[in-house]
This record gives C-alpha cells, structure tokens and sequence, in this order.
C-alpha cells in the first residue's frame, strides 16, 4: 500500500483527488516563514487557517484564537504554507532565519484590531 | 496606527487581487457621488456591488480599467461589512475570468455540444414551450438578481399559467420560510445584524458561521477584542472553527435540536422564569394537526405546558447526549430578563426532516421568555445565497407564491397579481407548481411512467451537483431522450455534463442588478465590464424567448389588451425592443422591471426602496418608507414600534400580519421526532454535508480562482480519530463511504477544521469531481419540502479492505 509522505500529503492536500496546483512553487532554501500580520486575514478577524493546516511540521505553525504564529525553530522551510496561503497578498514571507527564536517581527504580533 | 494597518491593507488588497478584464457602464445615468473621490490617478474607476457569494451581502468596491475588473476592495460605506471581506470576497473579481468561461450557446447533437447561434438556441426554447407549456419548468435560484427572478416568475405564472418554478433555496431556506410564516405569519426575519452588536449571548444552532457566514461572525469577534463581553454558545454535531472561539459547546445526537429546544421550555415554565407579559399579550399557542400543515390547529397555554412535561433535562439529555446540567443552563439563561440573547440558524436547522418545525420552535423559545423585540434579542436564521430571500423568498419564485407574499392558493392573490400584470382573469392557476423536489424526480421519471415535466431550464445554478439522491433527481435524466435540459450558466458544471442546450451567461458586474441579503437588505448595482463572448443576461434570455412566444401566437404571452407581457419603455413610453440584445441595454432593463415589481411588495409591507434610492445606499432594509421629512427610512427591526412605522402608536410591538388577526404571533409546541433515517448495523454512522470557508457552494466560481483553489484543493472524509484507527484509517488513506444510495472513495482528513464525534463523519459538498450527493438522502422535510443535507446512515472503511457490507449480503 502506498503511502505517501506527511509532506506529499500536505503539499498537495491530499493525493490522488489532487489536481495540479495552480501557482508555481518557489525554491525551497535554507528560510524560515515569518507571517506578515497586515496582510494575513487571520489578523483581521476575516478567519483563515489555510498556513496552519497545510504545514507538515507539527507544532511549527500554532493558533491562538485564531491567529496563527510560527515558531522558527520548527520551521523547517518547505514554503508550502506560503504556496497555499489565500490572502490578497501573500501573508507569509520565507526569510532568513532570524537570530532569536521569533516567528514574527515585532510589528506583525499586534492582536487584531477591533473593526467595526 | 491601527488605522494605518488597515488602510494599507486594503490598499494592497485593491492591488494584489487585481485580476485581469474593461470599463464600460452599462448605464451612466447615475453618479454614485461617494466614490467620486476614490477614482483614481491610474484610470481604475470605482464603483459598488455587493459581493456575489453568500448570504452575508457584504458590499464590495469593484476597480475596472479597460472594461475588466483589475481589483477589488472591502466596501467602507457598507454598514454590512465596513470595509472587511472575507478570503472569497477579496478574490470576488476572479470568478469572471476562469479559463473555461462559456461564450457560446451549444446544442447537442448526436452526443456532442455544438456550437450555435442566440436566435437559434431561442427558437429551440420555444419551440420546447410552445409544444408543451404545461410540461415546461424553470429551476433558479437564490442567486437570481431580483429583476431575473421576477421575469422568469411573471413568465411561468403569468404567462405558461403552470406555475412550476422553483429555486434551489427550496433546498436551503424552505423551512426558514414556513416557521416563519407559521410564527409571525408574514416571511423573513424581524430583528437584523445589528442584533450581534447589542447581544449579550449569541446562540449558534448547527450553525459554523465562522466559515459561512465569516464577515457576520467578525461583527462579534470584534466586539470582544475591544473588550465587551459576549457570551457564545455553539450547539452542533462536530466541533468546528465557530466552536474555538464558543464559550460553551454542547454536542447533540444529529435531529435532537428538537429536545433541547424543547428542554428550554419546560425549563421556562417549570421554573416560572417564562414572560408572563410578553405571552398574554403578543402570543397565542399552536400545536400540529394529525398530518403537518403550516398553519396546525389552536392549542393553549394549559395544552403546551402539558405536552412539555416530559421534556425534563434529564429525559433532553437521554435523546440528545447533552448534559442536563448544560440544558438547565440554557434554561437559566433565557429566564433572565438582564440578558439580550440572539440566535443564529442557517442548514442545520434548515436542512432538517423536521425543519419547519425546528424553525417554530426556535422562535417559539425566544416568545416565551420575552427574547425578542429588542436589539440583541432576537431569533434569526441567515441565508446561504445573496439573494435567497430577494429574489426567492421576495419575488416568491416558489411554486406556490407569487410576488410580495402572495400564493396560488388564494383566490384574491391571485386575482391581485392578474391586475397588476394586467392579465385576463384566471391566467394563473390556482394549483401550486411542483417544488424542486418534486419537479426534478417527474423530470427523471419517463413520460410513460407519469414523468410529467419534459423540459427544465435550469437559470443561475447547478443541481447535477446539489441535489440530494443526484441518481434518483437528476442522473436519471441521461436515459430519457424526450426529455429536454436548457441549462444557462458561467462554467461547465455537473449540471452542463447532462445539457442538451447550453446558454452562456454574464454574470455579477456583466449585468445591472439587484439582491437581497439575509437581513432584508436590498441591494443594487450596475454593469461595469462586458460578458466574454456571447454570453448575455439571463433577463434577456428569459424575455427573448418570451417574445419569440408571442411572435409564435402563445395566448400566454399577451396581457389582456393583447400587448406582450414585457413591456420595456424609453423615456417618451414608446416600447424598445430590449429582446433584442442589440436594444436590451438602450434603457435600463433592470429598472423598469424592479419598479414593477415594487408594486407587489406593499401588500404585505415589505416595501422595497425606489430603484434611485438603492443606487446611492449600500442597501437598505425593508419596510423602507418615506417620512415627513421627504427622505426613505429603512427598518432594521421589524413590528417593533421603536423602528417600524407600520406598526400603531403605542402597541410597542404588534404582529401585524399575525396568522390569528389580533397582532400576535404563535408559540408552537412540536415534539422531537427521529430522523428518517438513522444509523443502523449495517450502516453505522450518521454522514453530515456541508460548505467550507474557501469555496462557495458547488465551487464554480471559486475553483476557478487559484489561491482559493490551492488553500482548498478537492473534498474530504472528516472523521473522528478512535473510528478512523479501528478502520485502520490515517490521514491521507483513501476511504469508501457507503450509502443505501450509492458509495464513493475520499481521502482522510483527521484533525482538520472539524472534528466529528465518534460514530458520525462530514464531507464537504463543493467538489465536482467527488459528488457526495450521490450518497445522501432526499428525504423531505413534510411543510417546507426542504430535503436533508445533514443527516443519513453510512458505512466508511479503508479501500482494498473488505466491504463490512459484502459480508451481510452474501
Ligand atoms: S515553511 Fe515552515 S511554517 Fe511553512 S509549512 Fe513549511 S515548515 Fe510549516
Ligand atoms: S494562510 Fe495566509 S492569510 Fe491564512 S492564516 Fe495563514 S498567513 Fe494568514
Ligand atoms: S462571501 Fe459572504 S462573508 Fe465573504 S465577503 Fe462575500 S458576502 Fe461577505
């Protein structure tokens, strides 16, 4: 029985069922995924969790009412979260990884705002 | 510098979600002078639409440059939304520019769609009409602008006199419709989405709002980041994204939302806790006659507190699974009189067996502890479909209603609506069409067998794809060859697969028009850009061939001074040949035929706005009415004297279409009954269907939008954990699930969104290539004739292992 890999399962959701993804996948490289709060949905209460339920590392993405956060450390760099991410810009940047231990930069942890 | 954030945000939205597509206003005889400001140095111009999914109506701003969308913008002005989208919104502008977008009409020959003229595929049309009009169906939707679903619905009643026209929200809001009629006796909801801003206690009833209904959700989420307190209380059969953020969760067994609600009442009266006020003075009582009827039969207090009795918290929780401490404290809550509770429903409820009567018992929980008529108290079901309640509910597009509330049944109704069409007494039948339901299974039934449909013309919607027991209601349709399907649409669908004519549509900004959200809002918007090819608007489809009709002679195409029943006038009041698409734009189509239909709305005060009063608003709520000081008033809350001016000095709160003619409304009791079909030896789990947050409805839109299409790629099997390790299931294997009704393989998502309790699974609906109506169940609600979605017995494991059903049956 073939089974696939948590990283085939994830990058392309689920297999068989699968049809091609339709943007074009940038080059994994040495990077972590930092989330870039103004643009990500999540942090504007429109609700999205794409980036955490598609990452193959567990506990590399985690929630917090809803808004997701990134632990550096656990990232490995796939890029798969930043190929599925569906906001209107790309919330989710691969970067560098930083010195210290933060997913974020410091502007991109403000709590959500309130909007109406 | 919040502020900053989100204005950047909303900057690099309208960039980012540029697509690709021309500017040309349809008709420039209005200036929506607030986004004067917002034209912009780099030639997009503005202009406001609401957004094209679900029920919400947020309203959008739409950037066109060189007739084509380039982007898209959260509508600040809109009281809906103020400026905040969801992920489907944000990409709205994509839907028209999907790669397959149909640009021709087709008519299939020997198996194959070919590719043929407008007057050509018209001509077939009536032709089909004309030989059988009694035979003639048209199926819509709740996402027919209100002028669409007007011109089909005064074709078919006013014109066929066959009356069989329904819209899919028969299999959406149906029973929405009859408990409200049955409780208020008058359509759609009293209170609005201002009542999430002023509740205390927000109850969520089967409902997952924060992947359906994401913007209306955010309203509440947003009062708690400023720090207000709101208690949410999610009642459901999976845990969901709406229940990470629920303060309670309680889980029941799928079709026990009847107890409970029942448990809070006799929770009410036992403990005395009830709104004496309230009930003796704006309520009577109602109980179900032998067979369900909508309206049932006079009962009283003494009668409903006795039915009641045996629904102590301990007898809820032996049928639902919920705690009795948990059903007590429901109860408690709604004795308070501190408290402001509302109630949010949508296909949960809806999608029920027992749906009406869920519906009944919901308001009637909010009536006897006085919850309801204030902000923040309030029962309110939401709509999954832009213009549910516009166009479906509204224009009545329903197989027993007319316009403005009105049904076949009645002869005064009838008689009303021949005269405002001018039509010759008794042109409409006095007999109700046949409901989707039942509509779909005479089309698949043989004509020697009875199947007394013979042709559908299927307009803004996809039911190869949404109807339950898809075999039974539509895949039959594939060995029938008298049997005729005209199916107008976007894309190719499941529903184009079994087309013997395809028209290609314009849809949303490729056409004027207008919608009507889940809180009575109307509406309005121009064209901006052209349809690609020959794709054209559904209205003019549906008034093309009515006038072909009459060129052919058809009686029912003329009104009673022998004119035809589409009278289209330029400003002189001479008539254009708007069926004619050349000339369908010379006026505004749109317009004349809303102002017609503006009329019907008053009988029933559900007077919609004039059609300039819509193009300066971000919608406005019925009744709207003009005041002493000249201007239109909407009302956000109905029967409430604070707000609604129909209502008589000094009643406070008067139920003025009241089923009993004394200004009150009906308390029903209803028993919880069992689901039609539950999980068995054979079957073992219940199988729930049901949206997601990337994709609208059947996806056909939204698959054609890469980011949506990559966040959320094909459908799934959500089970729980334990069930899936005693199939040997993990995440990603492939499973079957099995029905009476047929079987399909899906692959395994364990802790996604959801998370079902043991013994039950959910798959979502939007993917074409993996039809999960193919296994459910069809089984009808017995008033609203809305089938259930949410509930059937199924059997899942692992594919390669033995079928356990192979083992039972030889
Ligand atoms: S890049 Fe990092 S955070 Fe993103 S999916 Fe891969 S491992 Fe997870
Ligand atoms: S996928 Fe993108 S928009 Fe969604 S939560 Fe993650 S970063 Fe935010
Ligand atoms: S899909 Fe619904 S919630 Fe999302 S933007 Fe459109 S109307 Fe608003």
């Amino acid at each position: 029985m073939a089974t696939l890999s948590r990283r085939d399962f994830f990058s392309r959701f689920i297999p068989k069922a699968s049809e091609p993804e339709v943007t074009s996948k940038e080059t994994a490289g040495p990077k972590v995924a930092i989330i870039q709060g103004r643009f990500c949905l999540a942090y504007q209460n429109s609700f999205c969790s794409v980036c955490k339920e598609r990452c193959p590392e567990s506990g590399a993405i985690v929630s917090e009412r809803g808004i997701p956060r990134i632990i550096a450390d656990k990232c490995t760099g796939c890029n798969i979260c930043h190929n599925v991410c569906p906001a209107p810009t790309n919330a989710i940047l691969m970067t560098s990884p930083p010195e210290n231990h933060s997913g974020a930069t410091p502007t991109d942890t403000q709590p959500a705002h309130p909007f109406f | 510098m919040m502020n900053m954030n989100r204005r950047h945000f909303l900057k690099s939205t309208a960039l980012a979600a540029a697509v690709a597509a021309a500017q040309q206003r349809a008709n420039g005889n209005y200036e929506n002078t607030e986004l004067d400001a917002a034209l912009a140095s780099d030639g997009v111009k503005w202009d406001k639409a609401p957004c094209r999914f679900c029920g919400t109506g947020c309203h959008v701003r739409v950037g066109v440059k060189d007739n084509k969308v380039v982007a898209i913008q959260g509508e600040q002005l809109a009281e809906v939304n103020k400026g905040l989208l969801c992920v489907k919104g944000y990409h709205v502008g994509g839907i028209l520019y999907g790669k397959d977008r149909l640009k021709e009409p087709m008519l299939r020959k020997n198996g194959k769609l070919e590719k043929i003229t407008w007057d050509e595929a018209i001509e077939v049309i009536a032709k089909r009409v004309y030989d059988k009009p009694s035979e003639f169906a048209i199926y819509g939707s709740g996402q027919w602008t209100i002028p669409e679903g007007y011109a089909a619905q005064k074709f078919i009643k006013g014109g066929l006199s066959n009356n069989h026209i329904d819209p899919n929200a028969r299999l959406c809001m149906a029973s929405a419709v009859t408990g409200y009629l049955s409780t208020h006796g008058v359509d759609e909801p009293a209170g609005c989405y201002d009542d999430l801003d002023a509740c205390d206690v927000m109850i969520m009833w089967g409902n997952n709002p924060a992947e359906m209904h994401p913007v209306l959700f955010s309203r509440v989420i947003d009062r708690r980041t400023k720090g207000e307190e709101v208690k949410l209380i999610d009642i459901g059969t999976r845990r969901t994204r709406t229940t990470e953020y629920s303060d309670e969760y309680l889980e029941f067994r799928p079709q026990s939302d009847l107890a409970i609600a029942n448990g809070i009442a006799h929770l009410l009266i036992k403990n005395g806790t009830y709104d004496k006020e309230f009930v003796s003075k704006f309520c009577n009582f109602r109980k179900d006659t032998e067979s369900p009827s909508l309206f049932g039969q006079a009962s009283t207090f003494e009668e409903y507190s006795q039915l009641l009795e045996e629904y102590t918290p301990e007898h809820v929780e032996a049928i639902s699974g919920v705690p009795a401490d948990k059903i007590r404290m429901l109860g408690d809550l709604f004795g308070r009189r501190d408290i402001r509770i509302t109630s949010l429903w949508c296909m949960g409820v809806n999608q029920h067996t027992r749906g009406t009567n869920m519906n009944r018992l919901l308001h009637g929980i909010h009536m006897l502890s006085g919850h309801f008529g204030k902000p923040g108290d309030a029962p309110t079901s939401l709509t999954g479909q832009p213009s549910a309640c516009g166009t479906a509910r509204e224009v009545g597009t329903l197989a027993h209603a007319l316009p403005g509330g009105r049904i076949v049944a009645k002869d005064d109704h009838r008689a009303d609506c021949e005269k405002l069409w001018n039509l010759p007494k008794g042109r409409i039948n006095a007999k109700p069409g046949y409901h989707t339901m039942k509509m779909w299974e005479q089309f698949c039934t043989a004509t020697d067998q009875g199947g007394d449909i013979n042709t559908v013309w299927v307009q803004v919607t996809n039911p190869g794809h949404t109807l339950p027991h898809l075999k039974k209601h539509f895949q039959n349709k594939k060995n029938l060859k008298d049997k005729f399907l005209i199916v107008s649409e976007v894309y190719p669908t499941a529903t184009t697969k079994l087309a013997d004519l395809v028209l290609p549509a314009a849809m949303w900004v490729e056409k004027n028009g207008v919608f009507g959200n889940s809180e009575r809002r109307t509406q309005q918007w121009f064209k901006m850009v052209d349809a690609p090819g020959n794709a054209r608007d559904d209205c003019w489809m549906t008034i093309a061939v009515a006038h072909k009709l009459y060129e052919m002679g058809l009686e029912g195409m003329k009104d009673k001074n022998g004119n035809f029943i589409f009278n289209i006038v330029d400003e002189s009041g001479s008539t254009v040949p708007v069926w004619e698409w050349k000339h369908y734009y010379d006026v505004n189509t749109d317009e004349q035929l809303y102002n017609e239909y503006r009329e019907f709305t008053f009988m029933k005060h559900k007077d919609v706005a004039p059609y300039d009063e819509l193009v300066k608003a971000r919608g406005l709520r019925w009744p709207v009415v003009k005041k002493e000081d000249g201007k239109w008033h909407e009302t956000p809350f109905r029967f409430m004297e604070f707000s609604d001016s129909y209502v008589e000095k000094g009643k406070g709160l008067q139920f003025y279409h009241s089923v009993t003619k004394d200004d009150k409304a009906l308390i029903w009791f209803c028993p919880y009954e069992a689901a039609t079909e539950e999980p068995d030896s054979e079957f073992p789990v219940w199988l729930c269907t049901g949206r997601v947050l990337e994709h609208w409805h059947t996806g056909s839109m939204t698959r054609r939008i890469p980011q949506l299409r990559n966040a959320m790629p094909h459908a799934y099997l959500e089970m729980n954990p334990e069930d899936a390790k005693e199939q040997g299931l993990s995440n990603g294997d492939i499973a079957i699930i099995e029905t009476r009704r047929g079987k399909i393989e899906l692959p395994v998502w364990l802790d996604g969104r959801g998370h079902p309790p043991r013994g039950s699974i959910f798959v979502p609906f939007f993917d074409e290539n993996l039809l999960i109506n193919e296994l459910t169940l069809g089984d009808i609600d017995p008033i609203s004739k809305e089938p259930d979605y949410k509930k059937c017995a199924a059997v899942v494991y692992k594919k390669g292992a033995p079928s356990p059903l192979s083992k039972s049956k030889g």
